[in-house]
């Protein structure tokens, strides 16, 4: 089929059978006959989502290859946190994906929790989980402005990286930092709403949702973005479990998973929402889909406003975190981040010391399999798009 | 769950099977059966979804123990099979024919902690650590402390005193208890 | 492809009428937010030095560095946290475990200078503009690092404790202890203000542990009396415990208590291992009680003949005659004593310098001699009638029930004074009985008695008077009864900013009769063993010794220690009194040991 612009598109992937799903990598080519050309996009480039690099061979316009190469943030978390004691390492999670830290520091927490049995008060979970929301509205945020910068609309960036940054003002305001908030601890959270956060907190609500009407006219009711986005890199159904493939990307083809709705976890049972799912799985579904859990964020923030209790316990009794020995253990505790399902896999052994730790984030797959399947067969020119519209965050790769 | 579990016992002979949580298992099964009971699981007992795979290094042991974590959709439940292999040299099954992500899991283990997986595509390419010269760094014997300290100086000028040991010296060297 | 999606784009002109987000910088200047973690504050007069926020930052951002200023300070390390900000990731933790709360951070986040070297400051010691910043940063109310409130300690019911002898304390549990023990953040604060500088962190640390052996082996190293000090120490240690400051102290004492408790007294030798190689000198020791047996150990372990002369028939001194057994039963004194002896220290009991044996004998004898007499004559009243046969004293009455004789103090009993003797005086009468009431000159919180024995008393039913001066003691109708003319104070302020004084209200005067009327306002040595010459060779004044370095007095082979040698008479200085000396006589009769160091 050919489309506006040039581009040919075709779902790259034979449907079938999951079984009959070929994972093979394609046959190196000989760049010395001068047919092809070999290109890297990144690590530098603002068609990338953080810092990782595509290598692409290239037939023409069209992508013939292409590998990933991540390791631009490897600080080695995982190592850094076997010699940290169970307190400190919760200053050190929140790295592991920089625009949704929050992610990282409630299953880090929770999975120390579940190891060492602390029930956490009944506050500090709606704390949480309005945080937690407040982070995937703020991530979204971020996403759509590098999804309309993608395909060239950066108007929309300016919107709601702007944006964004009024619901860091609120992370401000209630964690005492911007980006690296150290809020959700072991035990709980580290503190109550501040004076006056609720009005603040729903003026910004109330902000975001004109903003995202906006954008919904400007981006998405958009010729040009319609143009590019509808069609580009199909993930159909037989993809799905032998990718691992989960959150939006895989909601957008249908699949109802939502770890919020399917193991609910903090205060999730309590709100009300439905799982947003997709049919046609392309750029466009997604983006649409995630519109829409934006919207549902911000629905979910002022759930949380109208049903916490504002005044109680806001942590566990702890024990002295100075020689805190968690018990011997091991668990695996997830969480749906905005790109799905996150997850701490624990083990520890009864020292001062956390045994193992492994950060499962879902880039890992949707970032490196996924795109070096999709990639293939499409132009050079969407690859900025696409790799945006499967929403990956590198430092989660690479821990 | 237990008439799984009782099955695979008696097919695969697993063992050290523990209930971490109503929504989580983890039983150990031996290298060799790894393989086919993961590919049984994934097409039989409908746990389709690998979370994620990684590994443990028991140093004390003299053995990695590999973990791979299954997730059956429908059921909302989570099996974590462990596999211990030998920390010297020892091969792995690779998994790469049953997940796409595989590979890459293996590829990272490979970089990680030195573990082979005979087949597994671009095994030897680098994952995270380009131009890296030292021991698979993930091993528990790589000391990041002593690698830094080796390669980045400190901020000159820096002291620290403990507070029992100032005291001491200042306030009543001569006293307390003797040397140990 | 429609015209709607093809005109819905140019929406975006209507936002150009709209506010901008962004603000110009330096025209409109943006603070943090009330809570920001900016940069640290420190209030350097509260800090205490504990070096909690050293121990918790993952970065090793924070040095603790001397600051001359805060050095000797009660409770104070004298060191104070250094930032260092090329390494500080502002996660505020060190605010968090902070256990003086002087730490915080202000909403201040900039900080600009070309000198990349210059981002390293002792917080609250360099001047820094954001030091006074009201904002930013703090611990909130109601979380905490670690527990502030300390494991209850179960104890007799007062009805019940009022009746016996038995030990009104339990002491904790093995569960209860560890989890005690986990409240300590290692500072060693206590270790300073520690008369005998025991190892306090250590063993608390060898109880998280459950290695109780490692315990009595630390504790023994300072002290060879932790079954007594675990009951009754007047624990100065527990008042600088920095989790004291927004919370209650680690309960240090009880916690010593639980190790020796834990270990059976069959199994010190083992344990200890104390080995012990004759060296040929002979010492011999003045009293037997905490001072004197402290120094009879220590020399002993270096090899040393001890001989320890007591004039009573049992070891133990003032822990013995004037320590009721329901704060210090016998059986864990004589846990602590019977192991010094085991070493080979002999005792000669019933034996009083100075009437069965001459002191000068002594120092013609032996290589050298430490005396450690303590306190034994109570004070007088010094008030007219106060020879009345009623009027009993408190050592004597503690001394008579330690011995099993009945101190015969009737049922109706006054009490006079605020230590720990009056207390004790006061809870045995009403182990007898008797109904007591305790006059005091000052008011209850100034008190020099233990807190909780001032707590027990009045839950046992002892009625306490305060501001209560004795005038006079008057004969009473019966020969069997006693009466006190007493007045009550008005405390007046000292205008030199002296604690308070209390004045004698004259119009406000009290006759009252009692049984027996028991004066406890304090007590002086018993030098008489001293021949008059040596008094003035000592340079004794008010019946107390003025020791220099390491316990040595004027005279070459004399070392004193305890009660009558120091200004806080108390159990755990006289330990470390003999400890002391037995390192003074250990480098004047072994100098040449001593002489490379």
């Amino acid at each position: 089929m050919k489309l506006p612009f040039g581009r040919t598109t075709s779902s790259p992937i034979s449907t079938g059978h999951s079984a009959s799903l070929d994972f093979a990598q394609p046959e190196p080519v000989d760049l010395a006959s001068g047919k092809y050309v070999k290109l890297w996009q990144g690590p530098q480039h603002p068609g990338i989502t953080g810092n990782m690099s595509l290598e692409l061979t290239l037939d023409g316009d069209t992508i013939i290859d292409c590998k990933t190469h991540v390791g631009y943030l490897h600080r080695g978390f995982e190592k850094l946190m076997e010699r940290r004691s169970f307190i400190q390492n919760f200053t050190v999670v929140c790295r592991i994906a920089v625009p949704e830290p929050t992610f990282n520091e409630y299953l880090y927490s929770h999975a120390v929790e579940e190891i060492s049995g602390i029930e956490i008060p009944e506050r500090a979970t709606w704390l949480r989980t309005m945080n937690l929301e407040m982070m995937r509205l703020a991530s979204f945020l971020m996403w759509i402005g590098g999804q309309g910068g993608a395909f060239g609309q950066y108007t929309v960036a300016n919107w709601t990286l702007a944006y964004r940054d009024y619901v860091l003002d609120l992370f401000e305001e209630m964690t005492g930092a911007r980006i690296y908030h150290m809020y959700i601890v072991p035990g709980g959270v580290r503190a109550g709403l501040p004076d006056g956060f609720e009005g603040r907190a729903r003026e910004i609500m109330d902000g975001a949702e004109k903003l995202l009407d906006q954008i919904e006219r400007v981006m998405f009711n958009n010729t040009v973005f319609k143009a590019r986005s509808k069609g580009l890199a199909i993930i159909p159904p037989e993809m799905i479990d032998p990718y691992g493939i989960v959150g939006p990307n895989a909601r957008a083809c249908g699949v109802k998973r939502d770890l919020r709705k399917d193991e609910p976890y903090l205060a999730y049972d309590q709100l009300d929402f439905d799982i947003v799912t997709g049919t046609d799985s392309d750029a466009y579904e997604r983006a649409y889909l995630r519109l829409q859990e934006t919207r549902q964020c911000i629905s979910l923030i002022r759930q949380c406003l109208d049903r916490m209790p504002m005044d109680g316990a806001f942590q566990a009794d702890m024990p002295n975190v100075l020689h805190w020995k968690v018990p011997a253990g091991e668990t695996y505790v997830k969480a749906e981040c905005t790109r799905g399902e996150y997850g701490y896999y624990m083990v520890t052994d009864g020292s001062e010391l956390v045994r193992r730790v492994h950060v499962r984030g879902p880039s890992y797959t949707h970032a490196i399999a996924v795109m070096e399947r999709l990639a293939v067969g499409n132009n050079i020119a969407d690859i900025a798009g696409m790799m945006v519209s499967l929403h990956t965050y590198p430092p989660e790769i690479e821990r | 769950m237990n008439d799984l579990m009782e099955r695979l016992q008696r097919d695969f002979g697993v063992d050290d099977i523990t209930v971490r949580k109503p929504a989580l298992t983890t039983f150990r099964v031996k290298k060799d059966s790894a393989e086919t009971l993961i590919r049984e699981l994934r097409d039989r007992e409908g746990y389709t979804h690998l979370n994620f795979m990684t590994c443990i290094d028991y140093i004390e042991d003299g053995i990695f123990t590999l973990v791979y974590m299954l997730h059956n959709y429908d059921k909302k439940l989570s099996l974590g099979v462990h596999v211990d292999i030998s920390r010297e040299n020892e091969d792995m099954v690779s998994i790469h024919t049953l997940w796409a992500q595989a590979w890459t899991y293996q590829r990272e283990l490979r970089e990680m902690y030195g573990i082979n997986f005979p087949g597994s595509p671009r095994l030897e390419e680098d994952f995270c650590l380009e131009g890296w010269d030292d021991i698979p760094p993930m091993r528990r014997e790589f000391d990041t402390k002593e690698f830094s300290e080796q390669r980045f100086g400190h901020r000159e000028g820096r002291h620290s005193e403990e507070p029992r040991d100032h005291m001491k010296v200042e306030l009543y060297p001569n006293r307390g208890g003797d040397e140990k | 492809m429609n015209l709607k999606d093809l005109l819905s784009p140019f929406f975006v002109w209507q936002r150009a009428f709209e506010k901008p987000y962004t603000s110009i910088r330096p025209t409109i200047d943006r603070p943090g937010a009330p809570a920001y973690r900016g940069f640290h504050i420190n209030i350097a007069d509260t800090c205490v030095g504990c070096g909690s926020c050293h121990e918790i930052c993952q970065n090793h951002a924070i040095d603790m560095v001397a600051v001359e200023e805060y050095l000797g300070r009660e409770g104070d390390s004298g060191l104070r946290p250094r930032f260092d900000y090329g390494r500080c990731c502002w996660c505020g933790l060190c605010v968090d475990i902070c256990t003086a709360a002087s730490l915080r951070m202000s909403n201040e986040y900039a900080w600009i200078s070309e000198d990349p070297t210059v981002f390293h400051f002792t917080a609250g010691v360099d001047d820094k503009p954001w030091q006074d910043n009201e904002n930013g940063y703090r611990r909130a109310e109601g979380y905490h690092l670690y527990p502030p409130k300390r494991i209850e300690m179960e104890m007799l019911p007062a009805n019940e404790s009022v009746s016996s002898f038995e030990e009104v304390v339990k002491g904790y549990s093995e569960e209860q202890a560890k989890k005690e023990a986990d409240r300590c953040v290692e500072c060693g604060i206590c270790v300073a203000t520690c008369p005998a500088h025991m190892d306090v962190p250590d063993y608390i640390h060898s109880i998280r542990d459950g290695n109780y052996e490692k315990g009595l082996q630390l504790m023994y190293r300072t002290n060879p009396f932790p079954a007594t000090c675990g009951r009754i120490c007047t624990r100065r240690c527990e008042s600088v415990c920095p989790v004291g400051i927004l919370g209650e102290p680690v309960a240090i004492r009880w916690l010593k208590r639980l190790i020796v408790d834990q270990v059976d007294a069959s199994d010190y030798q083992r344990i200890l291992a104390d080995t012990i190689t004759e060296n040929g000198k002979k010492i011999a020791v003045i009293g037997a009680g905490p001072g004197g047996m402290s120094a009879a150990y220590y020399l002993r372990k270096k090899g040393y003949a001890v001989t320890v002369f007591e004039a009573q028939e049992s070891a133990g001194g003032m822990l013995r005659y004037g320590v009721p057994s329901y704060r210090l039963p016998d059986n864990d004194l004589d846990k602590d004593i019977d192991y010094i002896v085991s070493l080979g220290v002999e005792i000669k009991y019933n034996t009083a310098i100075g009437k069965d044996i001459k002191f000068e004998q002594l120092l013609e004898n032996y290589d050298a001699v430490f005396m450690s007499t303590g306190l034994s004559v109570p004070s007088s009243m010094r008030i007219h009638g106060e020879d009345h046969p009623r009027v009993l004293s408190g050592l004597q009455v503690l001394a008579d029930v330690a011995n099993g004789r009945d101190p015969g103090i009737g049922k109706k009993v006054a009490v006079i004074g605020g230590g720990n003797v009056a207390m004790d005086a006061a809870r045995v009468s009403r182990r007898f009985d008797a109904e007591v009431t305790i006059l005091y000159r000052r008011r209850i919180s100034e008190m020099p008695a233990d807190e909780e024995e001032i707590h027990e008393s009045q839950e046992e039913g002892c009625r306490i008077v305060q501001q209560a001066i004795p005038v006079e003691i008057v004969s009473a109708d019966s020969e069997q009864q006693v009466a006190i003319r007493w007045g009550e104070a008005e405390m007046v302020d000292d205008p030199k900013g002296g604690r308070p004084r209390p004045v004698l209200q004259e119009d406000r005067m009290h006759t009252d009769t009692y049984d027996s009327i028991i004066s406890a306002i304090g007590q002086g040595s018993n030098l008489d063993y001293i021949s008059k010459e040596m008094h003035e060779e000592f340079a004794i004044e008010w019946g107390k010794f003025t020791p220099g370095e390491y316990q040595h007095t004027t005279l070459e082979k004399v070392f004193v220690g305890g009660d009558f040698a120091n200004s806080t008479a108390d159990a755990i200085s006289a330990i470390e009194d003999g400890h002391h000396a037995a390192r003074g006589i250990d480098r004047y009769l072994n100098p040449a040991a001593y002489e490379e160091k």
